[in-house]
C-alpha cells in the first residue's frame, strides 16, 4: 500500500507543478503585453514627445519607422515577440545601443547586488529568528514586533543616504562612488547598498520565519525530539528550521520583486552601473526602447524566480502546495 | 488585544501631531516655503530650527509645508486603487467563464509581478515626471493588487449562507452586491490599504528623490532630501530634517496597522 500512496503522492507534486507551471507561462505572456504595450499607451503621439512638435516631419517619420510604430499593432507585436525569442530587444534611443547589450552589461551588477543581500538577509534572519521562538519571555516578542514594524516605515533611501554619511564620509570605511566587476573585488562595494535593503527584508524574513517557527514548535514532532535528547544544534536544524522554511523559501522568492524595486533607488544613490540605473536614466532620456526591455526582463526574471521557489516549497513540504 | 491597542493609540498620536504642525507651521511661520530668507546652509540655531538649505530657505517651513501635499498625494494615490481593485475583484469573482477567469487572474499577476517602482518609472517615463503622474501611474497598477484580494475574498463571501439566504428571499442582484459583497469585501481591502498608505507615501518622495516626481522648488520631501544629497557632509540638515518626517509618518502608520491586524487576530481568537 505503501508504493501506491507514494506514486500518489508524486502524481498530485507532478499535477501541482505542472499547474504552478502553466500559471507562469501565461503571466509571463502578459508580461511581454504590459512591455509592449509601455509604448502604445502613452497619452499622444510618443514620437512627438520625445522629439518635441516642431521637429522636422521627416525626424518624425524617421523615428517612427525605427521604433516600427509606422506598422498596424498585430504585426508590431510579432516582430517584438519573434525579436525577443531571438534575444533582439531592440536599439536604444539615446546610445544607439543594442538594449539587450546594455542589459548584458549591468545586469550582473544588480544580481550582485540581490546575492549578497540575500547571504547577508539569511545569515541575519536565522539565528534572529530562531533566537526569538526559543525564548519563552513574553516581552521579547513585542519588542521584536514594534522594531521590525518601524524599521519596515523607513524608507530604504532614507537609510541609504545615512550609511553613505557614516560609513562612507564619516568612518571612510564603504566606497561611496565607483564599481569593480568581478568576484570578489565587487564585495566592496556591494556590502552596504546589500545591508541597506536587509534593513527591510530581515525584518519581513524574520517575521516570517518567527511564525512558522512557533507553528513548529507546537507539533508532536519537536517533542519527541525533545525526549530523545538530541543535541541543541540538531535539534534547532532538524526539528524546528527544516520544516519551517517553506514559507520563508516563498516568501524570499517574492521578495526578490521587492528588493529589484529597491535596488533602482540603492544603485543611484550608490552610483552602482546596474540595471535599475540604466532604468531611471532611460525614463529621463525618454528612450523608450530601453525602458521597454528593462521591464521586460525584470518581469520575466521575478516571475521565473517566483516559480523557482513555489516549486522548491512544494518539494520541501507538500502540505504547502495543497493548501 | 492591549498590544494592538497601544499600536493604534501610539500611532495616532504621531499623525495627528504631524497633521497638527502641517497645518500650524505654514501659517505661524514668519518665513513661506519658496521664500529666500537667510545665508544658504546655516546650521540648525534659534533662529531657524531646521537650519537653511542651498538657497536660504528655512528648511523648518519647507518640511512642515510638506506634510499636506506628500499624505495628500498618498491618500489619492491609495484610496483611487482601493476603490476600483476592490469593484474590479468583486465583478471578477461572479464572472463564470473560465476563460475570462484565467486570462484576468493572470493579468493581475503580471501587474503584480512587476516591482512597483518599476512598472511607475516606466510608465512616468510616458506621462512625465510630476506628483499628477504618479496618482495616474498609482491608479493604473496598484488596483491588480486590491482587486486580488478582493477577488479572493469575494468569491469566499458568494459561498456564504446569507448570499444564499438574500438571494432566496428575492433581493434585487444590486442590493445584494452593494449590502453583502461591498462590506464584507472591503473590510480585507481596507485592511490592505493601510499598510500599502506607508509604501505609497515612499513610492512618491523615493520617485521625487529620483526626480520623477514633485520637482524642485516645491516643498516635498523626497525633493528636499535629493536636493540635500549633494550636500550631504557639510549640511546634513537639508536631508535628515525632511527624511525624519517622512520615517514619522511611515511609522505613524505603521503602528496604526500592526495595532490593527493585532486586534483583528486577537478578535479571532
Amino acid at each position: 500500500m505503501a508504493t501506491d500512496d507514494q506514486q500518489a503522492a508524486r502524481g498530485a507534486f507532478l499535477r501541482r507543478s505542472l499547474g504552478r507551471l502553466a500559471r507562469a507561462t501565461g503571466v509571463a505572456l502578459w508580461v511581454m503585453v504590459i512591455a509592449f504595450g509601455l509604448i502604445r499607451i502613452a497619452p499622444g503621439d510618443p514620437v512627438i514627445a520625445l522629439l518635441g512638435a516642431e521637429a522636422p516631419p521627416a525626424a518624425i517619420e524617421k523615428m517612427r519607422r525605427d521604433l516600427r510604430l509606422d506598422v498596424d499593432p498585430a504585426t508590431q507585436f510579432v516582430e517584438y515577440t519573434w525579436g525577443m525569442l531571438h534575444g533582439r530587444l531592440g536599439t536604444s534611443i539615446e546610445t544607439r545601443r543594442d538594449v539587450a547589450d546594455i542589459i548584458a552589461e549591468s545586469l550582473p551588477v544588480t544580481l550582485g547586488i540581490i546575492a549578497v543581500t540575500l547571504v547577508l538577509a539569511l545569515a541575519m534572519a536565522v539565528p534572529l529568528a530562531l533566537l526569538i521562538a526559543t525564548r519563552r519571555s513574553p516581552i521579547v516578542p513585542y519588542v521584536f514586533r514594534a522594531t521590525t514594524s518601524v524599521m519596515l516605515a523607513i524608507p530604504t533611501f532614507f537609510t541609504a543616504l545615512i550609511g553613505l554619511i557614516l560609513f562612507g564620509l564619516h568612518w571612510r570605511i564603504a566606497p561611496i562612488i565607483g564599481y569593480e566587476p568581478g568576484f570578489p573585488g565587487n564585495l566592496r562595494f556591494l556590502w552596504l547598498p546589500a545591508l541597506v535593503i536587509c534593513t527591510h527584508l530581515v525584518p519581513v524574513l524574520s517575521r516570517v520565519l518567527h511564525a512558522s517557527l512557533v507553528q513548529t514548535r507546537g507539533e508532536e514532532f519537536v517533542e519527541t525530539g525533545i525526549i530523545r535528547g538530541v543535541s541543541r544544534l540538531r535539534f534547532a536544524w532538524f526539528y524546528l528550521l527544516k520544516p519551517s522554511l517553506a514559507p520563508s523559501i516563498v516568501l524570499l522568492s517574492y521578495m526578490v520583486g521587492v528588493m529589484i524595486g529597491s535596488t533602482v533607488i540603492i544603485e543611484t544613490i550608490f552610483s552602482l552601473p546596474g540595471i535599475g540605473r540604466s532604468l531611471v536614466g532611460a525614463v529621463i532620456n525618454r528612450d523608450y526602447p530601453l525602458v521597454q526591455g528593462i521591464v521586460l526582463v525584470f518581469g520575466l526574471f521575478v516571475v521565473a524566480v517566483s516559480l523557482a521557489g513555489d516549486l522548491l516549497a512544494n518539494w520541501l513540504d507538500p502540505r504547502v502546495g495543497a493548501a | 488585544m492591549n498590544e494592538g491597542r497601544i499600536g493604534i493609540a501610539g500611532g495616532t498620536v504621531m499623525l495627528a501631531l504631524l497633521l497638527l504642525a502641517g497645518a500650524a507651521v505654514p501659517l505661524l511661520s514668519e518665513f513661506q516655503p519658496n521664500e529666500l530668507v537667510a545665508i544658504p546652509f546655516q546650521p540648525p540655531s534659534r533662529d531657524y530650527w531646521f537650519g537653511t538649505d542651498q538657497l536660504g530657505r528655512d528648511v523648518f517651513t519647507r518640511v512642515f509645508a510638506a506634510v499636506y501635499r506628500d499624505l495628500g498625494v498618498a491618500f489619492l494615490g491609495v484610496t483611487i486603487p482601493l476603490v476600483l481593485g476592490t469593484a474590479i475583484g468583486i465583478l471578477l469573482s461572479l464572472a463564470t467563464s473560465r476563460i475570462v477567469t484565467a486570462l484576468t487572474g493572470s493579468l493581475i499577476d503580471a501587474i503584480n509581478a512587476l516591482p512597483l517602482l518599476v512598472l511607475a518609472i516606466a510608465l512616468i517615463a510616458l506621462f512625465g515626471p510630476g506628483l499628477k503622474s504618479i496618482v495616474i501611474v498609482l491608479a493604473m497598477t496598484n488596483w491588480a493588487r486590491y482587486a486580488r484580494i478582493a477577488r479572493t475574498r469575494a468569491s469566499v463571501v458568494a459561498r456564504m449562507a446569507y448570499i444564499e439566504a438574500a438571494r432566496l428571499q428575492g433581493y434585487p442582484w444590486h442590493r445584494i452586491l452593494l449590502r453583502h459583497f461591498v462590506p464584507n469585501v472591503s473590510a480585507e481591502t481596507l485592511a490592505y490599504a493601510l499598510s500599502d498608505f506607508i509604501l505609497v507615501i515612499m513610492l512618491i518622495s523615493g520617485l521625487s528623490f529620483l526626480s520623477l516626481g514633485a520637482a524642485p522648488p516645491t516643498a516635498e520631501w523626497g525633493v528636499m532630501m535629493s536636493e540635500g544629497r549633494p550636500f550631504v557632509l557639510n549640511a546634513w540638515w537639508m536631508t535628515i530634517f525632511p527624511g525624519i518626517a517622512l520615517c514619522w509618518a511611515g511609522i505613524g502608520l505603521s503602528f496604526i496597522a500592526e495595532g490593527m491586524s493585532r486586534r483583528e487576530r486577537g478578535a479571532g481568537e
